[in-house]
C-alpha cells in the first residue's frame, strides 16, 4: 500500500466528494442534502489545496533568508480556496435560509413530499 | 478613454450602496439600476469602435499577463455586455414600476449584482475570475428566484440552489484539474500550452467544466430546474433569468471549448444534444396551459438550437448562434415583460384566462405577438435574420447528414410556431372567460413605466429585422473573438 501514501490527499477528497454527493442523491432530508452539498465543497477545496502542495515545502516569503535554499508550497491554490471557502459558505447559508421557509409553507423537509411542481 | 473595467466595478459599486440608500429611502433604490445599466450601455457603445479595432487588454494589479488577474475586451465581450446592459436597462425601467411588495432595496440589489455577474463573465480572461463572477451571478439568482416568498418560488429556488450547487462544485474541480496540469489560470496561458498534456488529461478536465457551466446554460440532461425557476420567479427577473443568464452560462461552455481548448471540429454528439435540447423543450412548450412554463420550456428549445449552432463550429455557425443570443434575448424578455402586466391583472397563469386581452390591453398584447412571431422566425423580425444565419450556415458544407438534422430542427420550429399562433389567437379573436372585467381602456393597460421597455424592445426587434446590417457587421469580430485562439493568445499575451 505503500505506493498510494503520495496519493492520499487526492483519494480523501474524491472520496468526500463521492461521499457528498451519494447523500444529494439519495437522501430526502433537505437538510442532509445541503450537508451533502457542503461535504462536496470540503472535498474540492481539499483537492484544490493538494494540487498545490509539496512534501516538507515551506510558505513562499521571500525576505526569510533560511528559506532560500527549500522548496516552497504554491500560495495560488491557497487563495483560491480561501475565495472558494467564502463562496460556499454563503451558498451554504442562503440554501439552509430556503430551508427554513419551505418549512414555514409545508410543514416538511422531506423532499419526496415537496412535489408542486413537476414537467 | 474610460477602462474597461468600470464596465463591472460602476454597476458593482452601485450596487452596495443600494442597500445604505434603502435606509434613506427606499423609493431612491428604484432609480439605481437603471441609471447603473444606462452608464453600461453609454460606455459599451463608446469602447466598440476601439475595441473592434484591437482588443483592449486591462491589468488590474499592474502585472503583465499571464500574471495576475486581467480582463480581456475583445469585440464578443464588449458586444455582449451591451446586450446585457440593453436588456438589464429596459427590465429595471419595466421594474420600477412592477416591483411593489417584499424588499425592494434588496430586489435592486441582488438585481445589480445578477447583471454584474454576467458583464464579468463575459470580460473576464482568468478561469478563475470567470468562476467567480458565475457564482456572483448564480448565488443571486437563487435568492431572486425565490424573492416573492410564495410556495412555488421557494421550491424551485431550492430545487435551483442544490443544482447549481453541484454544477458550481464541478466547475472548481474542473478548475483544480488545469491548475495542477499547466500550473496557471491565465485563459490564453493555458490555450497556448493545452498541446502539451495528452489529450486524456485535457479530456477529464474539459468534462467537469462543461458539465458544470452546463447546467447554467441548461443543456439537455442538466435543464431541470429552468421550468421551474423561470416561471416561479417575478416576470422582471423570468426575463432576464431567461435573456441574459442562460446566455452567460452557454457563452462560459464557448469560450472554454473554442477558446481554451481549441476545438475546431465538434463531435457529433454535440449536435445531437443540441437537436434533443430543442425538441425537448419545445413538444414540453406545446403541452402546457401555465404562460410562464411555456416560455420556459420554450428557452430550452431556443438553448438547444444555439448549442446545435455552436456545434457547426464554423465561422458562420457561431456568427449564427451569437445571432440567435441576441434575437432570443430580445424576445424572450419582451415576451415575458409584457406577460407580466396580463398575469397581474388576471390574477392567473393559465393562457385560457389571457384570452380576449388584445381588446383589454392593445399594446401589451401587440408586442407580445411581435416577440412570438420574432421567436418562432417569421420574416419581418430579427428571429427570421437570426434562423436564416444558422441554417444557411448547417446547409453549406451540403452534407447529407446535417441537411436530415436541419429538417429536424424545421420541424421543431414548427411545433413552436403551433402553440405561439395558438397563444396569439387567443390573445385577440377569442372572448374574453366568463367573470372577467369589464372592458375598461385606460386603466386596464400596463402602465407607462412598463409600456416603453415593451414597445423599445418590439421597436429593436423589427428594425433589426428589417435591416440586419446593422448587427451582423459585427458579428463576424464577435466570433473570430471566440474561434481564433491564436489571435486571443497574441493579443494577450504579445507572443
Amino acid at each position: 500500500m505503500s505506493f498510494l501514501a503520495g496519493y492520499v490527499q487526492y483519494i480523501g477528497s474524491f472520496g468526500l466528494v463521492l461521499i457528498g454527493l451519494y447523500i444529494v442523491l439519495v437522501k430526502t432530508n433537505l437538510i442532509k442534502v445541503i450537508l451533502g452539498i457542503n461535504l462536496i465543497d470540503t472535498g474540492v477545496n481539499l483537492f484544490l489545496v493538494s494540487v498545490g502542495y509539496i512534501r516538507m515545502g515551506t510558505a513562499p516569503i521571500f525576505s526569510q533568508a533560511e528559506a532560500a535554499g527549500r522548496e516552497m508550497v504554491d500560495p495560488v491554490p491557497q487563495a483560491l480556496v480561501l475565495t472558494a471557502i467564502v463562496i460556499g459558505v454563503s451558498v451554504v447559508a442562503l440554501a439552509l435560509s430556503v430551508a427554513i421557509r419551505l418549512y414555514e409553507h409545508y410543514g416538511t423537509l422531506n423532499l419526496c413530499k415537496i412535489r408542486e411542481l413537476k414537467w | 478613454m474610460v477602462s474597461p473595467m468600470l464596465l463591472i466595478a460602476a454597476p458593482l459599486g452601485l450596487a452596495f450602496i443600494t442597500p445604505l440608500l434603502g435606509l434613506l429611502s427606499e423609493r431612491l433604490t428604484r432609480y439605481v439600476p437603471a441609471a447603473a445599466m444606462a452608464f453600461n450601455f453609454t460606455l459599451g457603445l463608446l469602447l466598440l469602435p476601439r475595441v473592434l479595432r484591437e482588443p483592449w487588454i486591462v491589468e488590474t494589479a499592474g502585472l503583465r499577463p499571464p500574471f495576475s488577474i486581467h480582463l480581456v475586451a475583445g469585440p464578443l465581450g464588449v458586444g455582449l455586455s451591451l446586450l446585457i446592459a440593453l436588456v438589464g436597462l429596459l427590465v429595471s425601467i419595466y421594474a420600477i414600476g412592477y416591483v411593489r411588495e417584499g424588499p425592494v432595496a434588496k430586489y435592486h440589489t441582488l438585481y445589480l449584482l445578477l447583471l454584474v455577474g454576467a458583464t464579468g463573465m463575459v470580460l473576464s480572461a482568468d478561469l478563475f475570475n470567470l468562476f467567480v463572477f458565475f457564482e456572483i451571478l448564480c448565488i443571486s439568482s437563487y435568492a431572486l428566484v425565490g424573492y416573492r416568498g410564495d410556495r412555488a418560488g421557494i421550491e424551485s429556488s431550492a430545487k435551483y440552489l442544490v443544482q447549481g450547487a453541484i454544477g458550481s462544485s464541478l466547475i472548481l474541480l474542473g478548475i483544480g484539474f488545469v491548475y495542477g496540469l499547466f500550473g496557471t489560470l491565465s485563459m490564453a496561458d493555458i490555450a497556448r500550452n493545452v498541446d502539451s498534456v495528452t489529450p486524456m488529461k485535457v479530456f477529464i478536465s474539459m468534462a467537469f467544466l462543461i458539465t458544470g457551466f452546463g447546467v447554467e446554460a441548461a443543456v439537455l440532461p442538466l435543464n431541470a430546474w429552468l421550468p421551474d425557476a423561470h416561471s416561479s420567479a417575478p416576470s422582471s427577473i423570468s426575463a432576464i433569468l431567461s435573456g441574459i443568464a442562460i446566455k452567460a452560462g452557454l457563452y462560459a461552455v464557448a469560450r472554454v471549448v473554442f477558446t481554451i481548448y481549441g476545438a475546431d471540429t465538434m463531435p457529433m454528439l454535440v449536435l445531437l444534444v443540441g437537436i434533443l435540447t430543442l425538441l425537448v423543450g419545445e413538444m414540453s412548450a406545446f403541452s402546457q396551459n401555465n404562460i410562464k412554463r411555456l416560455l420556459a420550456y420554450s428557452s430550452i428549445g431556443q438553448i438547444g438550437l444555439i448549442v446545435f449552432a455552436l456545434g457547426l463550429a464554423s465561422a458562420s455557425g457561431v456568427q449564427g448562434a451569437l445571432f440567435l443570443v441576441v434575437s432570443h434575448a430580445l424576445a424572450k424578455a419582451l415576451l415575458f415583460l409584457s406577460v407580466g402586466y396580463m398575469i397581474y391583472r388576471t390574477g392567473s397563469m393559465e393562457i385560457s384566462s389571457l384570452y380576449g386581452m388584445g381588446r383589454r390591453m392593445p399594446v401589451s398584447s401587440l408586442c407580445f405577438t411581435i416577440g412570438a412571431f420574432s421567436l418562432v422566425g417569421l420574416p419581418p423580425f430579427i428571429g427570421f435574420a437570426a434562423k436564416f444565419t444558422v441554417i444557411r450556415a448547417a446547409l453549406a458544407g451540403a452534407a447529407p447528414l446535417l441537411t436530415a438534422l436541419v429538417a429536424i430542427v424545421l420541424l421543431g420550429t414548427v411545433v413552436e410556431g403551433a402553440y405561439f399562433f395558438r397563444i396569439v389567437q387567443g390573445l385577440h379573436f377569442r372572448p374574453p372567460p366568463e367573470g372577467a372585467a369589464p372592458e375598461q381602456t385606460d386603466q386596464y393597460e400596463a402602465p407607462v413605466s412598463a409600456l416603453v421597455p415593451i414597445c423599445l424592445l418590439a421597436a429593436i426587434i423589427v428594425a433589426v429585422g428589417l435591416y440586419p446590417g446593422v448587427l451582423t457587421k459585427y458579428l463576424g469580430p464577435a466570433a473570430m473573438d471566440l474561434l481564433d485562439k491564436a489571435a486571443y493568445i497574441h493579443h494577450v499575451l504579445g507572443v
